[in-house]
């Protein structure tokens, strides 16, 4: 109901007048409630999830459109995301003496986040510039990442387009923010109202974190399309160093401008048109002076039906420089994969891979204790991979079977889902059923592997036209949790003005 | 009365005879025109123009529009929603007979928008079919064979009075400007291929996007209006993304394009298509779309399938799927972990009295490093440590004695920290630490001398 309250409230907002301009106002809500217990038994933590998200966009702002002439919008998501099952002392770090220390550092019951939020423009000067100022998101070979500021996009004669970005990295610590977006491998937040000593392991982020890049991307030509990007950010907040305290129960800072992450990444994409195609990608990261990662396919379309292809790739983690993770990195894994999928028709198609995911360790682990700690022979230990995927559509519904197994020396994980779509009424109705057997083992833990079973059924009503209601039922039953269940409700609100 | 109520009778009968008899009669072919079946085959006009090529032999590739295959069905059925031709029509015999295509289509030269029928009026075959379409409901069979109605309305019976079967040439679901096309002198075959070789013209004659794609790949700043932009021909919605969504199904990217088909394996492979192209994606899907799994709130079962909390330990350390192309481990995992108590550093209450997570101490963390020892484990893949473990956890061995970490002899006093260093860190130590002091000083003493090294 609160969705539909902000709906209306962002009615409110919208012109309501005739205009050039064309509002898009949109809601979703998701209620969510299952129980997660701990691998040992308590604590249980019941997870009672309020999820809402409220979406506004006005397109054609510019006024009269124009074909390939400018054209300005504005788009932008809220969320709120609430846990009810939340207790009061994981919050309050004074509640310890009353419940037992459960205090969480950075834990919030109801972070509200502005997920993105920019004024976008295409097509000026004569179609060369374009831009986006705000909270946006950028997608390209260095992954996804969101940043506060401005983006400039000029677009040339001979084939290529430049970016330029400059703001601030979105980060959990400040306003409206969730750290989702920023490097990992550091604990960090808002510290505000905690004691120096009180989880010094958990970093100050208050300062807002500079970043800058720039790319150079191909245009307009099919066969063959690449993308150079370059990020830097800048860490500028004064934490701990060690989270020990010295002789004087005094913790070191260190402050000032620090990188937090510089990488240089590169992404290609070449088609002949009925050949095949060449895909790759390559990363390097500044911090850590390496390749953190680099990827490299090849599809041939075989036939008219039938496609072939082959995958490397190579893995090596990196974190935020401010994180000692960085130096823990060692070899990185990699995965060589085949694949091949069946296209026989429209509504039916099946595709399968398989292939072997090596990860590498300085020192072969069999013989190091024995050998002296010799680092200079490569351990190698593998898993093997595959996945089997088929659909059948038809007019109003699809099945689909997605199956997969890993295996290696540290446990195993195989199984499948069978899932079936179906509309009724014209797509009034929705209905969804998902059966799923997985069984899984666990090398380092053996008493956690299971073998489990899973259905989900759902449904959805479309009362009006842009809005949905939807309800699932989630039942897993395995020797671990016993019976687990989860339910989830939706309303999915949109009004086009 | 009685004679009265009698023909009532009569005339009920004969309805009911009549009914029966219309139900049970057989369709249109009683009541078209007879071949003649003297003629051979080829000759025989009542074998011509009910499919592309007589005798269900295939159109050749060469007569297809550019960008058809062998193989390849036809045009999408979404772009193009089925037809439904109940006209016997033969393109080839009229071509043989000298008629161009503006003859009949003529409605092309002016035609700017898709949604135009360039179909000719029936008036327009009277000339040749000796018929007389004039007027709707009273149409006048010509003398010839070639006149009759059943000739080219299939399935038409004289009973019927006149009506024929439907036919439909849905508009297609895109943006197409005939006049513009003709304007710049581009011959009907460029689209449609050689239609005069075929008979029936079916939707099989339609121009393919990998056509299209002959001319509309100017980079926008050369300009021009053969422009290779999506909206140039698809239709949009707001903010000039993409309609994907028809009645007659939704419109996925074919294989050939930015090696992008959405097969079963979409999943697995569509970062390598995002990853290369800023804008690709954004055609068809809005921030939200991706943001949902991306950055979700609700799990989605095509990623995380069955009881995932119990699951999800294995496919972390697996890497399948990668935790961080959606995750942020030091919050989203390690915020979970601590509430739940599968941490080392946490709230205390949470794992107070618990048994040990991983393998015993002696094996797990103790020298010597045997093959179950935790830093092979860190060195498969880091990335599960710090779903679970802060930077402290490490540092209470790795450190060096001097910044308070235990060292392998542990009590904080004694020995050094734990190397856990890559091999060739040496020649990268002194330019990570410029760029950033902060991890080297986590574990290290500003004075130590092996920082001092790396200065």
């Amino acid at each position: 109901m609160l969705s539909t309250a902000l709906v209306v409230l962002g009615l409110g907002v919208a012109p309501t007048t005739a205009a050039a301009y064309e509002t898009e106002v949109d809601a979703t809500t998701d209620a969510q409630f299952y129980t997660l217990r701990s691998p040992y038994g308590e604590p249980t933590l019941r997870r009672r999830r309020y999820t809402q998200t409220l979406g506004l966009a006005v397109y054609g702002i510019q006024g009269d459109s124009v074909p390939y002439g400018p054209e300005l919008s504005f788009k932008a998501r809220m969320r709120l995301d609430v846990d009810f099952g939340q207790r009061i002392e994981e919050r309050d770090p004074n509640r310890g003496a009353q419940f037992g220390d459960r205090f969480v550092p950075g834990l919030e019951q109801a972070p509200l986040d502005l997920m993105y939020a920019y004024l976008e423009g295409r097509n000026y000067a004569g179609g060369y510039l374009g831009f986006r100022l705000g909270r946006q998101y950028v997608i390209d070979a260095l992954g996804m990442w969101a940043f506060d500021g401005a983006l400039a996009r000029l677009t040339t004669p001979v084939f290529l387009q430049f970016e330029a970005l400059a703001g601030f990295e979105e980060r959990g610590g400040l306003p409206l923010s969730t750290p989702r977006w920023e490097g990992d491998g550091v604990y960090r937040g808002d510290r505000t109202g905690y004691d120096y000593d009180r989880w010094p392991m958990f970093l100050e982020a208050k300062k807002p974190a500079p970043a800058w890049g720039f790319a150079i991307e191909t245009t307009g030509v099919q066969f063959v399309h690449g993308r150079l990007s370059y990020r830097k950010v800048i860490n500028r907040d004064t934490v701990v160093v060690a989270p020990f305290a010295d002789a004087g129960q005094g913790f070191r800072t260190v402050g000032g401008s620090r990188v937090s992450s510089e990488r240089l990444g590169y992404a290609v994409r070449a088609e002949a048109n009925r050949l095949g195609a060449l895909n790759g990608n390559v990363v390097y990261d500044f911090y850590v002076q390496r390749v953190s990662e680099y990827r490299v396919g090849l599809d041939w379309y075989t036939t008219d039906e039938i496609t072939l292809g082959a995958e490397h790739e190579y893995y090596l983690p990196t974190f935020d420089g401010d994180s000692i993770f960085n130096w823990f990195s060692q070899q990185g894994m990699s995965t060589s994969t085949g694949r091949a999928t069946f296209t026989p028709s429209r509504r039916f198609d099946v595709g399968a891979s398989g292939g072997v995911r090596t990860f590498r360790t300085e020192g072969n682990s069999g013989q190091y204790a024995l050998n002296g700690g010799d680092r200079s022979e490569t351990g190698t230990l593998h898993d093997l991979l595959a996945d089997l995927g088929g659909r059948y559509r038809w007019s109003d519904g699809s099945t689909g079977l997605r199956g997969m197994l890993e295996t290696g020396a540290r446990g195993h994980r195989v199984g499948a889902d069978l899932t079936t779509n179906k509309n009724f009424d014209e797509g009034l109705y929705d209905t969804l059923l998902v059966l799923s057997l997985y069984d899984w083992s666990d090398e380092l833990r053996p008493e956690r592997g299971v073998t489990s079973f899973t259905y989900v059924v759902g449904g959805g009503f479309y009362p009006l036209e842009q809005t949905r209601l939807g309800l699932e039922w989630e039942h897993s039953i395995n020797d671990l949790v016993g019976q687990r269940f989860r339910v989830l409700a939706t309303l999915d609100v949109a009004v086009l003005r | 009365m009685m004679e009265r109520e009698r023909s009532a009778a009569l005339l009920f009968v004969a309805c009911l005879v009549g009914l029966l008899v219309g139900v049970f009669e057989k369709p249109a072919s009683a009541q078209a025109p007879s071949p003649s079946t003297d003629l051979p085959a080829a000759q025989n006009p009542m074998v011509h123009g009910l499919a592309p090529l007589p005798a269900g032999k295939k159109v050749p590739l060469a007569d297809r529009p550019p960008g058809a295959s062998a193989g390849d069905g036809g045009p999408s059925p979404v772009i193009f929603p089925a037809q439904k031709l109940t006209i016997r029509f033969n393109h080839k015999k009229h071509k043989a007979l000298g008629i161009s295509c503006t003859t009949c289509h003529d409605k092309a030269r002016a035609s700017r928008v898709s949604s135009d029928s360039l179909l000719p009026k029936a008036t327009r075959c009277d000339a040749c079919h000796g018929s007389d379409h004039r007027v709707r409901g009273a149409v006048r069979a010509g003398s010839d064979l070639i006149g009759q109605c059943g000739f080219c309305h299939i399935g038409y019976r004289e009973t019927d009075g006149q009506r024929t079967l439907p036919f439909s040439i849905p508009p297609p679901n895109l943006k197409f400007n005939h006049a513009v096309h003709l304007e710049r002198n581009i011959d009907c075959a460029q689209c449609h291929g050689n239609v005069e070789n075929v008979e029936l013209a079916t939707a099989d004659q339609l121009p393919r996007m990998r056509g299209c794609f002959g001319c509309h790949q100017m980079p926008v700043p050369a300009r021009g209006t053969a422009r290779g932009e999506c909206a140039t021909c698809h239709l949009t919605e707001r903010g000039g993304m993409l309609r994907s969504n028809f009645a007659s199904g939704t419109l996925i990217p074919p294989r050939w394009l930015h090696n992008a088909a959405h097969g079963p394996d979409w999943i697995e492979r569509h970062k390598a298509v995002a990853g290369a192209d800023s804008q690709f994606c954004s055609n068809c899907h809005t921030d939200k779309y991706c943001m949902d799994c991306h950055d979700g709130r609700v799990r989605p079962l095509k990623v995380h399938p069955n009881d995932w909390l119990n699951m999800h330990p294995i496919a972390a350390r697996q890497n399948n799927p990668d935790c961080r192309s959606c995750h942020h481990e030091q919050s989203f995992c390690l915020g979970c972990h601590q509430r739940a108590g599968v941490t080392m550093t946490g709230p205390y209450a949470n794992f107070a009295g618990r048994g040990n997570f991983h393998p015993p101490k002696a094996i797990w963390t103790d020298p010597p490093r045997t093959s179950a020892h935790h830093a092979w484990e860190a060195q498969r893949n880091i990335n599960a440590c710090v779903s679970c473990h802060v930077e402290r956890d490490c540092a209470i061995c790795h450190a060096t004695a001097r910044v308070g970490g235990r060292g392998i002899g542990g009590g904080g006093i004694i020995g050094q920290g734990v190397n856990p260093h890559p091999t060739g860190f040496r020649s990268r130590c002194a330019g990570a630490l410029r760029r950033n002091a902060r991890p080297c000083l986590v574990c290290h003493d500003p004075a130590d001398p092996k920082l001092l090294d790396c200065r």
